[in-house]
């Protein structure tokens, strides 16, 4: 059982990346503002992504619990070394240097938080709450309190800015709110606490994340500014049709008339070069690994584990939707990363140790 | 459980992705295809060649010349302020002005803006061979249309510019778009359809700058049709050095078959201007709002009063109607009494009979002859002779004139008609309004003896004669009436006591017919000869118009210098 849990994850990575490198070939290829480099870096992370995948996944996940809380101060810790002299890119301060490598603890945080919240509502299960605990300290210990410590690191990233990077933390939260078993009033209330600070959240925005909502509404608004990516990149994916129009032959990516393809955009490329046949067989590949995740998580009777899997589906299928949905002008433009396919070497090396858990969790299923 | 509701969310979510990606690549694949396409294939409309115009003797009036433009793609300024004052040096403007019209006329980072029109050709090769250093510059090369002799042929030929909302609306049909070149007046605009040259294009694909990739296809544009106009450069020279610092207008016409040797108003204007960029405020001063009006053609779109040129018209009449005889003979105290006023004559002139009154101009004759003749009568056999119509001459924008009567004066004004008004009508004073060209036709009806041409500037268009206008109409009146007026007209130059006597020159015959019209308001008259000359060599008819150019003695003195030059000129 587990043999087969694990096979599928392998397999469907495995499809994920390939696809995911011929794409940054191709978005890459005769580019002028990126260069071939991308491509065989991309190349060489994956290779260390499989040899991490391996390793984590015969490692003992436990070691993981003992080092949460502590992955989770460092990463707080990295986030405010960002905050106050990160290296300053696209208009945005994400990245440290060190040592000619560039690295992105946004990225990071994703991992630390689904493992820390694994940590903290390992132990608390309302459900088995006893009469002593009184309903006020239970909402103190199973909602605020985990609340405020994800608005930390939050906070911190949506100040960089990455606001996509902050809707996924919250994302992620969320979700493993809703797993940790917290009484369906409880979290409505806080979905709603949510929903009334919106109008306030769209003050603290700026106004290019303002544009961008602005113009997901009605991508007419502005064509040739902040409309411009999402109408080319559906055009991009409605040009490729059933088929596609061949692997170096899209003539939106090739003639350059994707910004960002080798990133947030790299699904339009996709879509085009592929055609529906190549996007259908992609989202199989996503859908795969969700469904085994959800599995594994079934299956596992520890809370820790359960909860740890559930986040990394969780992020997984945010960040799918998220940016499939951007680019075929579902959701506003955020600037998520589809997983092991934009380049970015952070984040594929994240992805890859959350795969290496799920490998890890898929032959574990019960600890006493 | 709980992960249940995940699995379903996750289920939902799939579907959602799935759903649209059909909706966007099977459904809708057909329209994103065509943007896609729109997005990489430009097509680069290439207008051909205008058609040259040539004089008959093959001089060339309207030609086309090489001139450039300056744009840049804003994404590829490397270094801007370097750029401009590159730019600026080499096109010796202000950095800050160019700077100014690029922010002005920007609005994508890969979209070419204009900064300079019709550089020259110097200057442009100068920035061509910099192109390396600043790859974002565009130099553009395209034709405009050129006028070699300025003002000269202002009014025959016209003007080119840009395709207007009002020229759309005419020509949308005909396939005109507002880039293209049109013509605005003259032969640019009669024979606009021959002369623009047709539409091809170039099919390129361009990346997201908008930079070619490659030539997809190209379809030549087939080049206009060459012009050849009856205009004779050497006459036209002539009338405008006549004519010059004048207000007024010369034609000289080919008596024979309404070729129009010569067609000149004054004051004129620089067609050129329109052709270049940006009209300067003095241009557009001159040419819009200047009292003299330089715009008007004055030969065949001016409506003045004829004068005593219309008598020829009553002479006819008199004698087509039986109401006066060659030999009738009225008095001449040197006015005709009416009521209590009196109408003038230039002078006493006695017993008239007819061609002493044509040679004359004896005003009180008319004003026996209108009244016997009537001013229906006179109004008929005015538009017999071709006034009151416009001509359909080759040229746009003719008036057609005014040739009033009672009963019209009746209808569109409910006032009646007086003695007086049929005696200014028989001197073509009051509301009688006629162009040079009209007088010009009737002058040439009467000198071929009832055999109307048709007057016309074109001669053959590409490598085909035109042949269209030799057909000629008959006025069918008695020829003998005819010769009765014409010998009147060969009176006029013929006796010394001819209104234009001065015109008895040696080696040609000349006839014709002297006006002096009182022009509107507190200015001076107008003078008018319109006349023909015959010698072995040619068969001309002319007018002199002079607008507020007092007595007809000065058309005849410029018709005399016309005369002369011409002789000299071995045209007559």
């Amino acid at each position: 059982m587990n043999k087969r849990l694990s096979r599928k994850i392998w397999i469907h990575t495995i499809l994920i990346m390939a696809f995911g490198l011929l794409s940054l070939y191709s978005a890459a290829f005769n580019n002028n503002r990126v260069s071939q480099q991308a491509f065989f870096d991309q190349l060489l992370f994956a290779g260390i992504a499989l040899a991490l995948m391996y390793v984590l996944g015969r490692s003992d996940y436990r070691k993981f619990y003992d080092v949460a809380y502590v992955l989770f101060a460092l990463n707080i810790f990295l986030l405010l070394v960002v905050h106050l002299g990160g290296r300053h890119a696209l208009g945005a301060r994400r990245w440290i240097e060190w040592g000619g490598l560039s690295f992105q603890p946004s990225e990071l945080t994703k991992l630390s938080l689904i493992l820390m919240l694994g940590r903290y509502f390992a132990h608390r299960r309302p459900s088995f709450s006893f009469d002593f605990f009184s309903t006020t300290s239970l909402i103190w210990w199973n909602l605020i309190y985990p609340f405020l410590l994800v608005l930390l690191p939050l906070l911190l990233v949506f100040k960089q800015p990455d606001l996509g990077t902050a809707i996924l933390l919250f994302g992620i939260f969320f979700i493993m709110l809703f797993i940790s078993g917290l009484e369906y009033k409880y979290f409505l209330a806080l979905l709603s606490f949510v929903l009334a600070c919106l109008p306030l959240f769209w003050k603290l925005l700026k106004p290019y994340q303002k544009d961008r909502f602005l113009v997901f509404l009605n991508p007419n608004i502005d064509p040739l500014g902040a409309g411009y990516t999402i109408i080319q990149s559906k055009i991009a994916i409605g040009s490729g049709g059933l088929l596609g129009k061949g692997w170096l032959a899209g003539t939106q990516s090739q003639l350059n008339f994707l910004p960002e393809r080798h990133t947030d955009f790299i699904f339009s490329v996709i879509g085009e070069e592929w055609g529906l046949l190549g996007t259908l067989v992609l989202i199989y590949g996503y859908f795969m690994i969700i469904q085994t995740g959800l599995t594994i998580a079934e299956q596992i009777k520890d809370n820790f584990g359960t909860l740890v899997s559930i986040g990394i589906v969780a992020i997984f299928l945010l960040q799918v939707f998220i940016n499939i949905g951007m680019v075929l002008g579902l959701c506003p433009v955020v600037g998520i990363t589809l997983p092991f396919v934009s380049y970015g070497r952070t984040s594929f090396l994240v992805f890859a140790v959350m795969m290496g858990f799920l490998l890890n969790l898929s032959k574990k299923r019960t600890i006493f | 459980m709980r992960i249940k509701i995940i699995r379903l969310m996750a289920y939902g979510f799939f579907i959602l992705l799935i759903v649209e990606l059909i909706h966007v690549q099977m459904i809708s694949h057909r329209y994103y295809f065509d943007l896609s396409r729109d997005n990489r294939i430009r097509v680069v409309p290439l207008e051909g060649r205008r058609g040259n115009v040539f004089d008959r003797n093959g001089i060339i009036l309207a030609e086309n010349r090489p001139s450039f433009n300056v744009s840049v793609i804003p994404q590829e300024i490397k270094n801007e302020s370097e750029f401009f004052d590159f730019l600026a040096e080499a096109l010796q403007v202000s950095a800050s002005s160019l700077q100014k019209r690029f922010q002005a006329r920007k609005f994508a980072p890969f979209a070419p803006v204009l900064l300079m029109e019709d550089i020259s050709r110097k200057t442009a090769i100068a920035l061509e061979e910099n192109r390396f250093h600043f790859p974002g510059l565009i130099i553009e090369e395209g034709f405009r249309r050129n006028y070699p002799f300025g003002d000269l042929y202002a009014h025959v030929l016209g003007y080119v510019g840009k395709a207007d909302r009002l020229n759309l609306e005419k020509l949308k049909e005909y396939g005109y778009t507002a880039q293209n070149t049109v013509g605005k007046s003259g032969v640019e605009e009669y024979y606009d359809s021959y002369l623009r040259g047709g539409v091809g294009g170039l099919q390129i694909e361009v990346n997201s700058r908008g930079q070619q990739i490659r030539m997809l296809s190209l379809k030549s544009p087939s080049a206009g049709q060459d012009l050849q106009l009856t205009l004779d450069h050497r006459i036209q020279q002539i009338a405008a050095q006549l004519l010059s610092g004048r207000q007024g207008a010369i034609i000289v016409m080919d008596l024979d078959n309404g070729e129009i040797l010569s067609l000149l108003s004054s004051p004129a204007f620089d067609p050129n201007v329109f052709s270049r960029p940006g009209m300067t405020q003095a241009d557009a001063g001159y040419m819009f709002s200047n009292p003299s009006s330089p715009l008007l053609n004055r030969a065949i779109s001016g409506q003045y009063p004829p004068g005593s040129v219309f008598k020829v018209i009553v002479s006819l009449a008199g004698l087509e109607t039986e109401k006066i005889k060659p030999e009738t003979t009225f008095f001449c105290p040197g006015y005709h009494p009416l009521g209590e006023g009196q109408f003038r004559c230039s002078h006493i002139h006695g017993d008239q009979d007819l061609s002493q009154a044509i040679a004359h101009s004896c005003n009180v004759y008319f004003f026996y002859a209108g009244s016997l003749v009537g001013a229906e009568l006179m109004q008929r056999y005015a538009r017999m002779l071709g006034l009151g119509y416009p001509t359909y001459i080759d040229l746009p924008y003719e008036s057609s004139g005014h040739i009033p009567s009672p009963i019209e004066r009746k209808l569109s004004r409910h006032q009646g008609w007086y003695k007086g008004d049929t005696f200014n009508m028989a001197i073509g004073q009051g509301e009688v309004l006629a162009t040079p060209l009209q007088l010009i036709r009737m002058m040439a009806t009467v000198a071929n003896e009832g055999r109307e041409v048709h007057p016309h500037v074109i001669r053959s268009i590409g490598a085909e004669a035109v042949h269209k206008y030799a057909a000629k109409n008959f006025i069918h009146l008695k020829q003998q009436n005819f010769q009765l007026v014409l010998e009147g007209l060969k009176s006029t130059v013929k006796l010394p006591t001819g209104t234009a006597h001065l015109l008895d020159l040696d080696g040609m015959a000349v006839s014709g017919k002297t006006g002096t019209a009182q022009s509107s308001g507190n200015r001076d008259n107008h003078a008018w000869f319109v006349g023909f000359a015959q010698s072995e060599k040619n068969r001309i008819v002319f007018c002199v118009f002079l607008e507020f150019g007092g007595s007809s003695l000065n058309a005849v003195e410029i018709s005399r210098d016309l005369l002369l030059r011409l002789q000299q000129e071995a045209i007559l």
